[in-house]
């Protein structure tokens, strides 16, 4: 896990874990067009000793007593909105293991020796949590939990004792909004409280108008191989600001169309004429803006209770631009990375920074990107449905491998229950245009299946996938949809139902995690109007009148001797009537006595 | 009870009662149609109202406008530039547009085959991804390259790309926008549609590269013309008469009307004076577009999959221009944008008279209920009366008690099953031999039933009773069929029960001027003579109906075929047999 923080620990080679510490950091990287990565990172440790002995100092009180009391070894918390767009954006922050599906996704080590105790606990837990983050985290419930086998590994060092006693669940709410009401409690929980240091920063509308944005928790145990352990809380948020939608003022937020004097536009094309025509080029002029227009707020110093070694605030982005910063600001510069700048910032002083617009291409020049070219992601992943109407679907993952190294990783999927897989049409399609010719076989390499049960719990599918270069991946199943009770629908019934995003956890050639984007299924739904009730019952009453009255109409009644002679049917079975009564009474004549009834027999007939 | 059953009996052997049911039937299309005559009175139809909550049309201020008329000039300018350009170089340019406002776009081949035609083209469309969405829910924004006239939509495509860049400015969409820019307004979207719902022949339909959510409706702009407009035309018929919701219709009414100022209309009827007539026509023309089932924009063929579209097309000479027009789609994308469900409170059956005037399914339905009905009454009433002994003569020759069913039912499976001829021939074969095709089918059509006839004769001495029998059998079916199609096609299903009701009333006759005068009056209204003279009138040269129908057939999937050539087609078949037979001398 902590190789995947070279992210963090580029910037931070000396970090090193120590009983008692709280560091924070802003990372700061354009992306192409005009889109802005804002990573907020947050780290609290404890030690295991103050912990039990609820001695809070920089880990909150009201989570640790949470976690003591629901019994909880490891929690990873997701709030996440938005899509990570990876074909222009590349990698994702912190190779993805900070954010989660869309909506809300909790998963957690429970200390418990049965499942049926891991459930209890996890209803405290996820009850809990519900509070305390204002979420509708008490939604996870059976239907919405489950127990991954492969697609998660503990983060923290636990000793394998405990390990073994604790069990792992997964829940996930897609249809959660997440707003500044989540905000809020993160915020609080920080030690600075968002009142200093670069949480100053964070405004909720600015966060939740960026085009992606994810906010994690993590709190896990580390021990270093000398020293006592530690409980660690990580606290992130990850943003990506369209810088064009963030410099807008705040009293005037309306993307009017601007004075036709501000226009960029193409003045090589021959119709070109200003007030007249323009052909826009806007997209081709390069990032600048300064920290306080794209946050809304001007960064307030450092939090006091920060690693003063650790700098506050970096930005990537290539040696030839220009960044200037506050006064007192102290920029440094890495040998080993040129393309990263950080900046060490005095204590109460207000702290900002300016990024000045890209010098504009000599005629005939292309113009430089300005940024740093995002690295091209291990696995790109793209999941939708497939098929009409409102009995069956089909789902259908793209996996594209772009690298040259096969990829291998663990493809989870937590499906709803009234979405019935069918597991038989599982089936993975390797790109015809590829020159490996692998079967499904090959392709999927283990499946762990856990079957849904109607109303009780989701479906559970993991597959070992293996993709190799240069290679895309169809992965197809079909389901059918149930129909739901009449008041198991929820108000919205026609909006449709969502379905979490799939968790894609690459193994090799590093580790990593995707999430696709959650999906919207429709079910079959009843007309819930009036109308349609009325026409349903009278449809039932005229069918229920008109049989009878038919019948009435038009079958022919007569009388018994009237009827048409016998069929030839009605002949043979008389016959065989005829025979048998024949046998009986001749059984009866050599039983003796016993005729009478048999004789009684035939006269009722 | 008892007594009711008893009074019920001796009433069914009044033979009064069987006197009744031929002018039950027409009675019931007498009623049928002045039914329909009466539904444009303000009694009858409503006005409309828009009734999903979410919509608020015309509740924002729209801001397209102001610089974005030059942005408007400059990519009209590079639209004219590509007006000579092939498919793939105009598709490259609109992709490198598109890519500069930071949208994704994908392209897609298809290829379609009707009347030895190839309809060939590449889609181009992009997705503006909704800023803070979650990729599960889409609108789309169409602009076909020609327009519905197959002139080159250039304002159209200009404003879909002057709208994309305007749009990505805002944060608030709760839904990502495709932009759909197909070569042509009828092949096209059909295949875009198709591939998005994985429906496509994946032989000559390419799947999509890059797909979004669920689409939750659609807008095309048809605007090939440069002048200002007066009003907004209102293009909503799908494929097979299906409809998009009502609260489409009425939100954009609503906005276009009451926000922009500028009239609508729908149904080509400029110039609608409210008045009696005005409305029947509306509705008359509505029915008939409906009834035809042809897509009639490229909106079409998004309904079948539920997604409800409509086209807007601007008519007429005003003081309206294009900036109007993008306030407009403005407006009604932010009135979409604000749905939480997918549109279903509205009506999908419906019949309009104005542009804010409807009547709904259960106010019309009666109307082809009745025409259909005509046929079951007729149906049953000969049932019966085959049942009935022969009233004259009771002899030998008196077929024994009940019926003989065989060969009636073999008289009505052959008309039946040799409907697929008509059915086959005219959706396979090509453009140059589809008109004389049709010749020769209308001709043996003609000459087919007075073969029937004579083959029946001296065959199978016929008796009254079998052609009491046959005819039941085929009205049996198309009472049947045309109650049922009635409430997928209300239009189809009227204007097919109104010309086949000659054949309630046919029966064989020894009287040879109303044999003659019967045959006529089916020759006229035999489908062949139908279709032909509807061209005539229409000024349409038969061979381009013939390949419209198979290219409906082929590329949307248009059943009218099938109730023309498969229920109508056989019931008129047998009609004339009968009406030709030489009634038996019993």
């Amino acid at each position: 896990m902590r190789s995947l923080l070279s992210f963090l620990l580029l910037a931070v080679p000396s970090a090193l874990v120590s009983a008692t510490e709280y560091h924070e950091q802003l990372n700061l990287r354009p992306l192409p067009l005009s889109a802005l990565l804002a990573s907020f990172n947050f780290r609290a440790n404890t030690s295991i000793a103050d912990f039990e002995a609820q001695n809070f100092r920089l880990f909150p009180r009201s989570l640790g007593q949470i976690l003591q009391y629901a019994g909880t070894r490891e929690l990873h918390l997701r709030f996440t909105l938005g899509r990570w767009d990876a074909e222009s954006w590349g990698t994702r922050p912190w190779d993805g293991t900070k954010e989660g599906g869309t909506g809300v996704e909790l998963w957690a080590w429970l200390d418990a020796e049965t499942d049926q105790e891991a459930d209890e606990k996890w209803l405290t837990l996820t009850n809990a949590l519900s509070g305390l983050f204002c979420a509708s985290l008490n939604f996870i419930d059976g239907t919405r939990t489950i127990r991954p086998v492969v697609s998660f590994q503990p983060e923290g060092d636990h000793p394998n004792t405990t390990l073994d006693n604790t069990r792992l669940l997964h829940g996930v709410l897609p249809h959660e909004v997440v707003c500044t009401e989540n905000l809020t409690p993160f915020l609080k929980m920080l030690p600075c409280k968002g009142k200093a240091g670069i949480a100053s920063l964070l405004d909720g509308h600015k966060l939740f108008d960026a085009s992606f944005q994810s906010m994690a928790i993590d709190v896990r145990p580390i021990c270093p191989s000398e020293g006592e352990c530690v409980l660690q809380l990580e606290q992130t948020v990850d943003m990506v600001l369209d810088v064009d939608r963030s410099k807008r003022p705040h009293d005037n937020p309306i993307p009017r169309p601007p004075p036709s004097h501000d226009l960029i536009c193409d003045t090589t094309k021959p119709y070109h004429k200003p007030d007249d025509s323009c052909f826009p080029v806007d997209h081709l002029r390069g990032q600048d803006w300064t920290l306080s227009q794209i946050f809304g707020r001007t960064m307030k110093g450092t939090c006091p209770l920060t690693d003063p070694e650790v700098p506050p605030v970096c930005v990537h982005i290539p040696s030839t631009r220009d960044i200037f910063s506050a006064q007192g600001a102290h920029e440094i510069k890495y040998p080993n990375n040129d393309s990263l700048r950080c900046y060490h910032i005095e204590q109460d002083k207000e702290f900002t920074l300016i990024l000045t617009k890209p010098e504009a291409p000599v005629d005939g020049e292309v113009a430089p990107l300005g940024i740093v070219k995002p690295e091209t992601p291990v696995l790109y992943a793209e999941r939708s449905f497939t098929g009409h109407g409102q009995e069956h679907g089909g789902m259908q993952a793209i996996l594209t491998n772009p690298g040259d190294d096969t990829v291998e990783f663990v493809y989870m999927e937590s499906l709803p229950w009234f979405m019935r897989v069918y597991l038989h049409t599982l089936s993975a399609r390797i790109s015809a245009s590829s020159p490996n010719t692998n079967t499904s076989a090959e392709i999927v390499k283990q499946i762990y299946y856990r079957p849904a049960l109607d109303r009780a719990r989701g479906t559970q599918l993991e597959l070992l996938v293996s993709i190799p270069p240069h290679c895309t991946v169809f992965l197809t199943y079909d389901f059918e949809k149930s129909i739901l009770r009449y008041t198991e629908y929820p108000p919205d019934a026609n909006r449709g139902f969502d379905v979490a995003a799939a968790v894609i956890t690459t193994l090799e050639p590093k580790a990593m995690n995707i999430r696709t984007t959650s999906l919207l299924l429709y079910l079959p739904t009843p007309d819930f109007s009036m109308p349609y009730n009325v026409i349903i019952f009278t449809s039932t009453t005229i069918a229920l009148a008109f049989g009878g009255l038919y019948n009435i109409l038009v079958r022919r009644m007569v009388g018994a001797n009237e009827a048409p002679p016998a069929a030839i049917k009605d002949k043979v079975l008389g016959f065989i009537e005829k025979l048998k009564k024949k046998k009986r009474t001749v059984a009866a004549v050599a039983a003796g006595g016993s005729a009478k009834p048999a004789t009684g027999k035939t006269e009722a007939k | 009870m008892p007594r009711l059953l008893s009074t019920a009996l001796s009433l069914r052997r009044d033979p009064r009662l069987l006197k009744i049911p031929p002018y039950v039937s027409a009675f019931c299309i007498a009623i049928g149609v002045v039914w329909l005559l009466l539904l444009p009175l303000d009694d009858y139809s409503r006005r409309t109202y828009v009734s999903e909550n979410a919509l608020l049309p015309g509740q924002v201020h729209t801001y397209f406008g102001g610089s974005e008329q030059s942005i408007f000039r400059g990519f009209r300018h590079e639209v004219d530039l590509l007006a000579s350009k092939n498919n793939y170089e105009v598709n490259d340019k609109l992709e490198s547009i598109l890519t500069g406002f930071g949208v994704k776009v994908g392209r897609q081949n298809y290829t379609y085959h009707s009347a030895g035609e190839i309809y060939s083209g590449e889609n181009v469309y992009g997705i503006l991804q909704a800023p803070r969405g979650d990729a599960t829910e889409a609108i789309v924004l169409v602009a076909a390259w020609k327009s519905i006239d197959e002139q080159l939509n250039r304002n159209g495509v200009a404003l879909v790309l002057t709208l994309a860049r305007y749009f990505k400015r805002w944060s608030l969409w709760s839904k990502d926008i495709i932009l759909l820019l197909p070569p042509d307004s009828t092949t096209g979207t059909q295949a875009w549609v198709d591939a998005y719902h994985d429906a496509h022949d994946s032989k000559h339909i390419a799947p999509l590269p890059l797909k979004s959510g669920a689409l939750q409706g659609a807008l095309a702009i048809d605007y090939p013309f440069e002048h200002r407009y007066h009003e907004l035309h209102i293009i909503y018929d799908g494929t097979n008469g299906q409809l998009p919701n009502l609260d489409l219709i009425n939100s954009i009414v609503n906005i276009a009307g009451g926000q922009m100022g500028i009239e609508t209309t729908v149904q080509q009827m400029a110039g609608h004076t409210d008045s009696y007539q005005d409305r029947l026509q509306t509705m008359l023309r509505g029915m008939l577009y409906q009834g035809l089932g042809y897509p009639t924009g490229p909106h079409s063929s998004f309904i079948p999959y539920h997604v409800d579209a409509i086209t807007l097309q601007p008519t007429g000479e005003g003081w309206h221009d294009e900036m109007a027009m993008g306030r407009v789609v403005e407006g009604s994308f932010r009135s979409l944008n604000n749905l939480l469900e997918h549109l279903h409170q509205s009506f999908f059956f419906y019949l309009l008279m104005q542009k804010n005037r409807f009547v709904s399914i259960g106010t019309y339905l009666p109307s082809a209920m009745l025409l259909a009905a005509n046929f079951t009454i007729m149906a049953i009433f000969l049932w019966v009366k085959s049942g009935q002994p022969m009233a004259k003569k009771g002899t030998a020759d008196k077929p024994k008690d009940g019926r003989n069913l065989l060969s009636p039912l073999a008289l009505v499976a052959t008309c039946h099953s040799i409907s697929a001829i008509p059915l086959f021939i005219f959706n396979h074969l090509g453009i140059k031999t589809l008109p004389l095709a049709f010749l020769l089918f209308s001709v043996s059509s003609t000459v087919l039933p007075a073969a029937f006839s004579f083959l029946i004769a001296s065959l199978h001495k016929p008796t009254s009773q079998f052609f009491q029998l046959t005819k039941s059998f085929s009205l049996l079916i198309l009472g049947v069929s045309l109650a049922t199609l009635s409430t997928l096609n209300f239009s189809l299903a009227f204007l097919v029960g109104l010309l086949a009701s000659p054949l309630t009333f046919i029966q064989p006759t020894k009287n040879l001027v109303t044999k003659a005068f019967l045959a006529i009056l089916l020759i006229l209204t035999s489908p062949p003579v139908i279709i032909s003279s509807a061209a005539w009138t229409s000024g349409v040269a038969m061979s381009e109906v013939l390949k419209a129908a198979s290219l409906g057939w082929n590329v949307w999937g248009m059943y009218t075929p099938i109730i023309v050539w498969c229920v109508w087609w056989p019931a008129w078949l047998i009609g004339m047999t009968n009406t030709l037979s030489p009634i038996s001398k019993i």
